[in-house]
């Protein structure tokens, strides 16, 4: 399947090409999970991805659709 | 003990660390000892022990016998990184709580270095009456007029102190709204470009300053009378652990210079907990082109700076310095809460409309956050269209004409409420909120509940919590613990003069055995990680405390009605804790 991906932070100048405002098809097994969009995207743990779909951080995981946008981005803390 | 009348000058003898006492109705100055209950306080620590020592909590803030105290953090002046962070503190009049608010910028390193661990400025003048604080670099202090500085904005009136004292100088100072004491003002402390910039924006410190009689505080960089370092040896070897955790750490070395605290816009937005059109919903339409990462793209393209050092001592870069369409400077730094209240609660998704309205809350010398807010609830009320850019500049250009409107607004969410009959005030304890919406955050409503200085982005933000997984933000389960222990840990950190930037990477491992390591070194102390929720407890019952006698108690403790009522968009949830819930948030502590 195809997930369509949005990438934010830094995380946008480890893909060649990516402009942020058409964002990126990423293949993936079909019922992919989280875990299988963040290898296709060689985006390794220590970078503390989020990735946020409907409003709400998915796990690992969780399955992903193809029908909406997916972000992912870095954590952060706020103060 | 030696009093100096005003336009006289005093010297701290440079041995030892001192206190600064400025009497503004008296004009005199006199250095003190540090009293033993002081030892080894610095930043809100001490700003909120001397306050709840010595300022009656039923005062009234503008009057004489509030106490604004302005103090480095206990690490300040060292060669420890990050450690520029200045404490402000007095009895606030926008919430009537105790109050400390903190800022970056030159004046915490110098004073540091001067062995000065606080002013603590007493009294009034009489009105109209207004004087600079003077302190060059071998310690000598001094009030001298500053008659002919009245009116003027932070950017004029800084720029006529560096022509007049030298550009190495440290300036606190306030611009118009200060001047008229309105509630939300702000002190602006000059960054190391030497704008007044950085902003301790929170709780009207401002109007204090003003009520005071005091329109700046410049102090000479360069002075040679530190307190000493007990192990200097250990100090350096710790102090070198503690910047490469920071540069290490992939939020303090990687995210926050890219694009500083703006990263946070899509985040948030994407979790829906984004205060949007004075917190109707909870993303903002077009939030991608206020972003972080739009922002560092325009800025880049405009020959900007998207990694700027802000305040002495940083490594950390989180500053940025936005230009106009022609290159032109507009404002430094653009940061996250400012982008939210001037845009996301305003409706005005567009950076360039925002970069003009921060630029004009330095220069008034106006809170950021309360300002926007109190706009949005006007704009709620009808007064003005939601995303009218040029509306939200005129009105706060207002504040600056000291015309009635711009009075109510530079007086804060509350007061703008009132005037135009609207009740759905984001605000706790007369202060505005902060980018994070209760209802879509569970946690970060307790800590706007219960911090003892009204709601305070500050004072415990739950939302690297959530983004990294620990918490549920939609679900009322572990937010009073969280909450809990980030406000002990945030008034521990708040002591020292480190920037919670940088602090994010000092909490844990290597780092926070450096930072520990740093401050025994320091003090000559053998501390364990125990005892630095220790220092934070004490210092918010010390506020607490106050606050009980100035009249405070749990029902105050509480969001506004509508957090309750109404359901945000697009997770249409309503704030879920209960008052048991948040009473337990400190009763644990005072039990």
């Amino acid at each position: 399947m195809q997930a369509m991906v949005k990438l934010y932070g830094t995380l946008g100048k480890s893909v060649p090409g990516y402009v942020h405002a058409d964002g990126i098809s990423v293949t993936i097994p079909e019922g992919g999970k989280v875990a299988d969009l963040l290898s296709a995207l060689n985006i390794p743990e220590s970078q503390n991805v989020v990735v946020v779909m409907d409003g709400r951080i998915l796990t690992s995981n969780e399955t992903l659709r193809n029908d909406v946008w997916v972000n992912v981005m870095q954590s952060l803390h706020g103060g | 003990m030696v009093i100096r009348l005003h336009g006289a000058t005093i010297n701290n003898g440079g041995v030892g660390m001192k206190l600064l006492r400025v009497d503004m109705s008296t004009k005199s100055v006199r250095f003190e000892d540090v009293p033993a209950q002081y030892m080894g306080l610095g930043g809100r620590g001490l700003t909120s022990i001397i306050i709840n020592t010595e300022v009656p909590p039923t005062c009234d803030p503008l009057g004489p016998q509030n106490k604004m105290i302005i103090a480095p953090g206990s690490l300040s002046g060292t060669p420890l990184v990050n450690t520029s962070r200045i404490s402000i503190g007095a009895k606030s009049p926008l919430t009537g709580t105790i109050k400390e608010s903190n800022a970056g910028g030159t004046v915490a390193d110098a004073l540091g270095r001067l062995g000065i661990t606080a002013i603590i400025v007493e009294g009034t003048a009489p009105e109209g009456n207004l004087s600079l604080l003077r302190i060059d670099k071998t310690g000598e202090a001094s009030l001298v007029s500053a008659q002919e500085h009245k009116g003027l904005r932070t950017y004029a009136l800084t720029k006529e102190l560096f022509k007049q004292y030298g550009e190495k100088n440290a300036i606190l100072c306030i611009g118009p709204a200060g001047e008229y004491k309105l509630a939300s003002a702000s002190v602006q402390s000059s960054d190391v470009e030497g704008r007044p910039a950085r902003a301790a924006g929170r709780g009207g410190m401002g109007a204090v300053m003003g009520a005071k009689g005091l329109k700046a505080v410049i102090v000479e960089q360069g002075g040679k009378s530190p307190d000493a370092i007990a192990n200097p040896e250990a100090f350096q070897e710790a102090a070198k652990a503690v910047a490469k955790a920071i540069r290490a750490n992939p939020m303090s070395g990687g995210m926050m210079p890219a694009l500083g605290t703006a990263g946070l816009v899509a985040p948030v937005n994407s979790l829906g907990a984004f205060p949007s059109y004075n917190a109707r919903k909870g993303v903002l339409e077009g939030w991608e082109k206020i972003s972080g990462e739009a922002m560092a793209e325009m800025i880049t393209k405009r020959g900007g700076k998207t990694t700027h050092m802000g305040c002495s001592q940083c490594i950390v870069h989180c500053s940025n310095e936005f230009m106009d369409d022609k290159g032109n400077y507009v404002t430094s730094a653009l940061e996250y809460e400012t982008i939210w209240s001037m845009g996301g609660m305003t409706g005005v998704a567009d950076l360039d409309t925002i970069a003009r309205l921060d630029f004009l809350c330095d220069d008034i010398g106006v809170d950021t956050m309360n300002t926007g807010i109190a706009i949005a609830i006007a704009l709620d009320a009808g007064y003005r269209k939601f995303g009218d850019g040029q509306a939200v500049i005129d009105m706060v250009e207002e504040i600056a004409k000291g015309t009635e409107l711009g009075r109510i607004i530079g007086s804060g969410p509350v007061a703008v409420g009132k005037h135009f009959n609207n009740p759905r005030i984001p605000a706790v304890k007369g202060q505005g909120v902060a980018a994070y919406d209760p209802r879509a955050m569970q946690g970060n409503g307790v800590t706007f509940a219960t911090c003892p200085m009204g709601a305070d982005h500050t004072a415990g933000n739950l939302v690297g919590e959530y983004l990294v997984g620990a918490l549920d933000p939609l679900k009322t389960e572990g937010q009073v613990e969280t909450s809990r222990n980030l406000q002990i840990g945030v008034a521990a950190i708040d002591c020292t003069g480190m920037c919670f930037m940088a602090a994010v990477a000092l909490v844990e491992g290597e780092g926070a055995q450096a930072f520990l390591n740093a401050i025994n070194a320091k003090f000559g102390t053998q501390l364990g990680p125990a005892d630095i929720p220790a220092l934070g407890i004490r210092v918010l019952k010390a506020e607490r405390e106050f606050n009980k006698k100035a009249g405070f108690t749990e029902k105050d403790d509480r969001l506004p009605r509508f957090y309750y009522e109404e359901p945000l968009p697009p997770h249409n949830k309503v704030f879920l804790m209960s008052d048991q819930e948040l009473d337990s948030v400190f009763g644990v502590l005072e039990e």
